[in-house]
């Protein structure tokens, strides 16, 4: 391994990771000092099957049952297309930690062109996820620079990801590459829209614990309304 | 560039008023547009993106990134974050933070990051309202509820008035002393607290739940004030209102030492009065509270009264009121009770938290300039109550009723709305009811030998209330503006003059000021008829004697016709 690839796939990686830890010890200080608790001192309403803690499980958990968000009934495409990307994602981060530290587990090429079709796959869909916040007009006014630069980020990583996976010395030049842009990556990311996954676990924690102790969290999957309407 | 002091004052107080729940929502929106369609004003405006959830949201998010968060610090371009430098600025967020959505929460349920947009909005709403920016008819309705201690201006001695004739009503009808509406009991079991509204527009719902109490035999009271379990603040985003409303009633409670507060059918009194009042109010409250549905309900199953449902043959559909199901999680209690009542019911689809708006939420009743808005954005709504095939459309609010009845009328849907009560007290059985043998007589007309005269320049309005009073027995003179409406009133001797307040040329408030200050028509009786309720003030800013009735538009043949004879003082065995 060349000093260069050494040092991206370290010290880098490791300063990026540290500064990124940090930044979100900072944030996650100032949000939770910063701003107050909701007060909550309403009686219990509606079903008494749930309560606080059924809803914010629900809550965090709906992600995972789609069939319960009209938005994705509607539109199950959008639903795929965002599983694909974040496993994409999640395959990618896997993989800029096999690299330095576990190398060996990519000496199958079965893992290997499983790593890739997932980042493949992810990247296609974070070009798709760009044209369409470029094309669609209600994406393009909801849309800010930090929306259109971290899809594009995020896309070359994946699709880099795809390139690096066998991590054979052949493709030095291009680790160097991808090693450089996951360290810029890991410190761009509390600035930028990528972090919500540090929010939104907050933001459905209250939304759960406020419905649930309302009776509205869980939706029973029974209602005629959730699935297909039988008229 | 310099900074207005409102919007500085907004800035201020956007800092004070986020919490943590309305902060993550605001941090984690990724703009990811799955909120969009779940919103009726998209749905019906689909090339308009201003009426988009994110972009609504993003109003809030911009200032707030620019102002409390690091990165729209710094780089405020990068994250799309702005700041509010000028009232003109204000006045557009008020446009969309007041116009163009009505807080019904479809689209926070909707959101995969779980972004409340609709908490957010109302917390926009209330920083503008914070200085003195919001639409006229907020204004007017907040003043009145801050003053006279309800939300439309009802005085405590029509109020008592109103119990009081009806309670007559309930006596006739029952044949029973006791049968009335006992105001200000002590150590009751139910202390009932109604809508303004229905005092003012709609007072048979008092009567049905009256009735309702009695047959039940229930110890239950109403308290001569702080009788109002609706609240504006939770539209206007106003906290401060919110709790000041709330704790009137909650103190009358504990005042009369109730065990149980019981809310009529309204879905943001419910909301204001159980799930938010606690909250703004800071207190928690020593009684149990309740929507009369679920009182109703319960005496049913408790067996303390019977229903016949064939008394409710026509089909119907119940519409989920967004603060009564969305919000407070109010989804099968309403549909348990329909089906004992009536012998026809489809349920609308979608329903329960998914069901849209009625299109009249969130105070947009009170903001005419919205209406076209409004009624364009209920397509959404008309098409999805046209589809059940009813003839009634049930619901538990107020504020629905009459969003549904303007979104009917306009789409020409040929449905009438009723609330839960209404369709209890008719099918209720009452088995001890004390014979009263009354002789058969001929149809009285309510109206008949009374004159009045309508002066509107509206054609539908003047078709409506000439057609309902003529068959109502009254006599009909009609103006369609001031100067013929005060030239008939001279030559006409007229009992009661009916007065829409916009109108081309003299407006209402001129031609009541007109009517006031001559001596030969300064004591004939006006009721004012508005469609646009921030008017109001042509009349009641007036030195004068105010008029002796008031009336929104849309106005239902009842109504009308119930308040032009409180008017004219006839009584009800005469009608």
């Amino acid at each position: 391994m060349s000093p260069l690839l050494h040092f991206v796939e370290h010290p880098l990686q490791e300063f990026a990771l540290a500064f990124m830890g940090t930044v979100y010890v900072f944030r996650l200080v100032w949000f939770f000092r910063r701003f107050k608790k909701p007060i909550e001192l309403q009686p219990p309403t509606g079903s008494r099957n749930t309560g606080r803690t059924l809803g914010v499980v629900y809550s965090l958990g709906i992600i995972a049952l789609p069939w319960h968000m009209e938005s994705y009934r509607k539109k199950p495409w959008m639903y795929v297309q965002f599983a694909l990307f974040h496993l994409g994602i999640a395959t990618c981060i896997t993989l800029s930690f096999l690299i330095p530290y576990a190398p060996s587990a990519l000496e199958s090429v079965s893992v290997v062109r499983f790593i890739q079709a997932l980042c493949v796959i992810a990247g296609v869909i974070g070009v798709y996820r760009f044209l369409r916040r470029v094309t669609d007009k209600t994406m393009r006014a909801i849309s800010a620079p930090d929306d259109y630069f971290s899809i594009v980020l995020l896309s070359l990583w994946l699709f880099l990801g795809a390139i690096v996976a066998p991590n054979t010395e052949d493709l030095h030049d291009i680790l160097v590459v991808y090693f450089v842009v996951t360290a810029f990556f890991l410190v761009y990311v509390p600035f930028s829209k990528i972090s919500h996954y540090l929010y939104y676990p907050i933001a459905r924690f209250y939304l759960g614990r406020t419905m649930g102790h309302r009776g509205v969290f869980p939706i029973p999957s029974h209602w005629p309304t959730v699935g297909e309407a039988k008229r | 560039m310099r900074r207005s002091w409102k919007a500085q004052k907004v800035l201020d107080l956007l800092g004070e008023r986020v919490n943590r729940h309305v902060a993550a929502s605001l941090l984690a929106c990724v703009h990811c547009g799955m909120c969009t369609e779940s919103c009726h004003y998209v749905l019906t405006n689909p090339d308009d993106p201003t009426y988009a959830p994110a972009y609504k949201g993003d109003i809030l998010r911009k200032l707030f990134k620019r102002h409390y968060d690091w990165t729209g610090r710094v780089l405020p371009f990068w994250v799309g974050a702005r700041s509010v430098f000028t009232d003109e600025e204000l006045e557009e967020i008020k446009d969309t933070v007041f116009g163009k959505c009505t807080n019904c929460r479809r689209c926070s349920l909707n959101c995969p990051m779980g972004v409340d947009f609709a908490t957010a909005n109302r917390l926009a709403r209330g920083l503008l309202v914070s200085v003195g920016i919001m639409p006229e008819g907020v204004a007017v309705v907040s003043k009145d509820q801050w003053e006279i201690g309800n939300q439309m201006g009802v005085l405590k001695e029509d109020y008592l008035e109103t119990l009081e004739w009806l309670s007559d009503e309930l006596e006739a009808e029952m044949g029973d002393k006791d049968a009335r509406i006992p105001v200000d009991k002590e150590d009751c079991e139910v202390v009932y607290a109604i809508n303004p509204r229905e005092v003012k527009y709609d007072p048979r719902t008092i009567s049905d739940a009256a009735k309702i109490f009695y047959v039940a035999r229930e110890n239950w009271t109403m308290p001569s004030e702080g009788w109002d379990m609706t609240n504006f603040g939770l539209f206007s985003g106003d906290d401060e209102l919110g709790a000041a409303i709330v704790r009137r009633l909650f103190e009358q409670v504990i005042r009369l030492r109730g065990k149980r507060l019981v809310v009529s059918e309204c879905g943001h009194g419910y909301r204001s009065t159980v799930c938010e009042g606690p909250n703004w109010a800071r207190m928690k409250v020593p009684f149990i509270m309740e929507s009369s549905v679920v009182t109703m309900l319960r005496y049913i199953k408790e067996g303390r009264i019977k229903v016949d449902p064939s008394r409710n043959k026509e089909p119907v559909t119940y519409h989920d009121s967004c603060n009564n199901a969305r919000s407070c999680g109010m989804f099968e209690e309403p549909r348990e009770l329909l089906r004992l009542v009536c012998t026809d019911f489809r349920e609308m689809y979608p329903n329960r938290a998914e069901n849209f708006c009625c299109t009249g939420g969130g105070g947009a009743m009170s903001m005419a300039e919205y209406t076209p808005r409004r009624l364009k954005s209920a397509r959404i709504k008309a098409d999805q109550l046209k589809a059940t095939g009813a003839k009634w459309v049930v619901t538990s609010c107020h504020n629905c009723v009459d969003g549904l009845t303007d979104v009917i009328r306009h789409y020409k849907l040929g449905m009438k709305v009723t609330q839960i009560v209404n369709l209890v007290a008719n099918a209720i059985v009452v088995e001890k009811k004390i014979a009263v043998v009354v002789p058969e007589v001929a149809k009285v007309l309510p109206l008949k030998g009374k004159k009045i005269l309508v002066i509107d320049d509206e054609e539908d309005a003047v078709v409506f209330l000439k057609t309902v009073l003529e068959d109502n027995g009254a006599e009909v003179l009609v103006a369609y503006d001031g100067d013929k409406g005060l030239e008939l009133l001279k030559s006409s001797k007229v009992d009661l003059v009916t007065l829409d307040l916009s109108m081309p040329g003299k407006d209402g408030g001129v031609v009541f000021e007109a009517i006031r200050s001559d001596e030969q028509t300064r004591h004939t009786k006006v009721l004012v008829i508005t469609g646009r309720p921030e008017l109001r003030r042509l009349i009641y800013d007036k030195d004068v004697t105010p008029p002796e009735g008031y009336l929104n538009k849309p106005v239902d043949e009842e109504t009308l016709i119930r308040n032009c004879r409180k008017i004219l003082e006839i009584e009800a065995k005469e009608g």
